[in-house]
């Protein structure tokens, strides 16, 4: 079962959840096109990509007005490496290695994501106790699934999955200003067949202006409701590209939040096509060798 | 009655302790479920920056970085007051009572020490507290024991692996009862292990790997089989035999196992062929002559080929394994943790075995996956004398059906497995739960219940009901 969930968001989580290179000349762009871009540049920072991670989760509450945990948080740390194959390096494929928490340690995961819907995503998972490598029947990435929770916390695959642009009704509302920053509020609504696939029948994202960064974005279910609310902070220019470095996610249903910390993210790595294999997953001496090559790329 | 209370008690207390919520933030105000926000509201923006604060420190590394430990105290017992009636007129008495009470420590070490190279390490330690079996074994004396699972040095070059030490080789697709999961030994100590991922026991072996481009080869040596310990004395599988089992005697026998496996991997699909000269992992035990001394335990060697294949479609993911055993033992009384106690049959046969399921993801948190496995010796009357019949005559095998649900984002994990002979003559239910704490604490329980029938070795646990809880701290 995680390896379902993995297999469908990895690839995203790796490359590029509000990462977003700026420089965007235009200001005068419709929705579409400012949503293009984003899949555009997102898909630009999922190549050759070598990122370590930390995902935070726990039930929150308010604590002198302001939302904060209402218990400690479970952590976990992973070290990703992904890269881009096929046409227009659409498919790709990903190597995610958990560091933590150490009952998890050592947990491997290889996925080969697909842009063909008509291609079944693969994936296998290295689990020491198994003893081998094992494939994980995961599906294609549109099936009619519930999206799935990402290592447990509180983002799901969907909330990463923000390509297929041609499936959603896109609405520039206004442009407004949002934690003292120029935004665009754009609203995008599923179509008939997307919306089956969803559980939000209504997104709201707010774009930084300058930095093309989602500084927030509302979830709104099929009544109107707002059931989730994400929010980007710690912008930062991380090898050249906007990054909102910590992003959170608070369920407002089961009211329980969690954070993603990009500890350290680094593209234009050059990533061996023999480590995108299941070798990396059992031969712990050629991963370590191969990414102390890798991390030497960014040294 | 008092061991099943006691039992009990202690599962409460370990479970109350567990769930404690040490770690809550008292003076935070919770807020009702489906809470709404009216545009902006506060956020702090530090909640998380420990994160950050942590990486620039990240590069101090620590040697003990490389050890991961676990911790767990388990408890578990047997709470049905019950008799089997094993003969007309005899009827074997099975009390409540506490078997095991122990605490034990998992240690694992790996060190990538320079490029390409890699020292791994696992062990466990366990004590053995009042009431465990194994204290009582012992004479009312805490017993600590020691095992060393893994110990290996690995080398990695070019597009080839060498590895040398105590390891496992896993052979087959189909989880839990694969017929080409011969490799390794198994010791089912006692109902607390009951999946073979839990079970699988260490050999010293060298392994090479070769990564091709398009396929790999996996292949291995033995210079010292080792075979299924006989079961521990106090345990739930230990029967008092007429001789003492001991372990093989090696003499000045050369003893070696090797084999070899060919795997490639295709869009959606794994396929492996494999070749192996090994020993059957249960030792058969034959009368001493004169009947005096200590049961010979004998050995036999064989020959294995086996092809094996999966195929993923959508959420599911079939299995399958075939296996050709060339010259085994025909009857061999096989019952996990314990030694064969038959006198059977002395021939060599051949036996063909297949095992086949699927897992199907029924959803992101549920799964439910089926394996069966079937195994059928060639010629089975060939050899026979009149009036002699096999243990096992014509299609013989088990089924293992697993289903899982994830809850609380992951924390909480139910299982059941329920688990088969293919004539219907046995079933084990388990029915679990596994809570994760926090990163470090987790505690889990168990219910396991045996059915059986005149016709099945685990006749002896007919009716029986384990309750078993345990408490881990990882770090």
């Amino acid at each position: 079962m995680q390896g379902n969930i993995l297999s469908k968001g990895l690839i995203s989580l790796v490359t590029a959840l509000f990462l977003i290179p700026l420089q965007s000349t235009a200001q005068d762009l419709s929705g579409r096109e400012i949503m293009e871009k984003l899949e555009d540049n997102r898909r630009a920072t999922s190549n050759s990509a070598l990122s370590r991670m930390q995902l935070s989760t726990c039930k929150f509450g308010v604590r002198e007005g302001k939302i904060t945990c209402a218990e400690r948080p479970r952590v976990k740390s992973l070290e990703s490496v992904g890269k881009g194959y096929g046409v227009d390096l659409k498919d790709s494929r990903s190597v995610a290695i958990l560091l933590d928490p150490p009952a998890e340690r050592g947990i491997g995961m290889l996925s080969f994501i697909y842009d063909d819907g008509a291609r079944d995503n693969e994936t296998w998972l290295y689990l020491s106790a198994l003893g081998r490598v094992k494939r994980i029947a995961s599906g294609s990435s549109d099936d009619e699934t519930e999206p799935g929770s990402l290592f447990g916390s509180e983002f799901t695959t969907e909330d990463q999955d923000t390509g297929k642009l041609d499936e959603y009704e896109i609405n520039l509302l206004e442009e407004t200003e949002i934690s003292g920053r120029e935004v665009w509020k754009i609203e995008t609504i599923p179509n008939e067949e997307r919306a089956r696939q969803s559980r939000y029948s209504r997104t709201v994202l707010y774009i930084d202006k300058e930095r093309f960064v989602e500084l927030r974005i509302e979830m709104y279910d099929q009544y109107g409701k707002e059931i989730k609310r994400m929010l980007g902070t710690r912008v930062e220019l991380m090898n050249g590209i906007w990054v909102a470095r910590s992003t959170t996610i608070m369920n407002l249903v089961t009211n329980r939040l969690s954070n993603m910390a990009f500890l350290e993210m680094h593209t234009g790595i050059d990533v061996p096509d023999e480590f995108l294999t299941q070798r990396t997953l059992t031969d712990a001496a050629f991963r370590e060798t191969e990414l102390e090559k890798l991390r030497a790329q960014i040294d | 009655m008092i061991e099943l209370e006691k039992l009990v008690g202690i599962a409460t207390i370990a479970l109350v302790v567990a769930l404690n919520p040490a770690n809550a933030q008292d003076d935070v105000l919770l807020l009702d479920d489906d809470v709404q926000f009216d545009g902006d509201f506060a956020f702090d923006d530090d909640l998380f920056g420990a994160a950050f604060d942590e990486d620039s420190s990240a590069n101090t590394s620590s040697w003990l970085d490389d050890f991961t430990i676990k911790i767990s105290q388990q408890f578990s017992g047997q709470i049905n007051n019950h008799g089997v009636d094993i003969a007309p007129g005899f009827s074997l008495p099975r009390e409540a009572e506490l078997e095991t009470n122990r605490l034990g420590a998992n240690i694992r070490y790996q060190n990538a020490f320079a490029p390409g190279w890699v020292l791994q390490f696992s062990g466990q330690i366990r004590s053995y507290w009042k009431d465990d079996y194994e204290y009582e074994a012992e004479g009312d004396k805490i017993d600590i024991e020691y095992r060393i699972n893994e110990f290996f040095l690995q080398h990695s070059f070019d597009q080839h692996s060498l590895k040398f030490g105590r390891q496992t080789v896993v052979w087959g697709e189909t989880v839990g009862n694969s017929v080409l999961d011969v490799i390794n030994t198994t010791e089912f100590r006692d109902f607390n292990i009951i999946d073979i991922e839990d079970a699988r026991l260490n050999q010293w072996m060298l392994v090479w790997d070769y990564f091709g481009e398009d396929s790999n080869f996996s292949s291995f040596v033995n210079l010292y089989p080792e075979f299924n310990p006989a079961a521990v004395r106090g345990s739930p599988f230990f029967f008092e035999p007429e001789f003492n089992l001991t372990d093989y005697d090696r003499d000045s026998s050369m003893l070696f196992e090797a084999g070899t496996q060919w795997r490639k991997s295709f869009e959606g699909s794994d396929i492996s062929f494999m070749a192996a000269y090994l020993y059957e992992n249960q030792l058969r035990y034959e009368d001493p002559v004169s009947r005096l001394g200590d049961a010979v335990a004998e050995t036999n060697d064989f020959f294995l080929l086996g092809f094996s294949a999966n195929r993923a479609i959508g959420k599911l993911l079939l299995n399958f394994d075939l296996a050709y055993s060339h010259d085994v033992l025909a009857d061999s009384f096989n019952f996990p943790g314990t030694a064969s106690l038959a006198n059977p049959v002395n021939l060599k046969k051949d036996q063909i075995g297949t095992s086949m399921g699927f897992e199907y993801a029924i959803s992101n948190e549920q799964s439910v996956s089926l394996g069966i496995q079937a195994q059928m010796l060639l010629d089975e009357d060939e050899g026979l004398l009149p009036g002699q019949s096999l243990i096992n005559d014509g299609v013989f095998g088990s089924w293992l059906m697993r289903y899982s649900n994830t809850l609380m984002n992951n924390d909480l994990v139910i299982s059941s497995t329920l688990q088969g002979d293919l004539a219907a003559n046995s079933l084990l239910a388990l029915l679990g739960a596994d809570y994760t704490i926090n990163d470090n604490w987790a505690v889990s329980g168990q219910i396991i219940n045996i059915s059986s029938n005149d016709e099945s070795p685990l006749l002896f646990f007919a009716e029986d009901v384990r309750l078993s809880a345990t408490l881990t701290y990882s770090f």
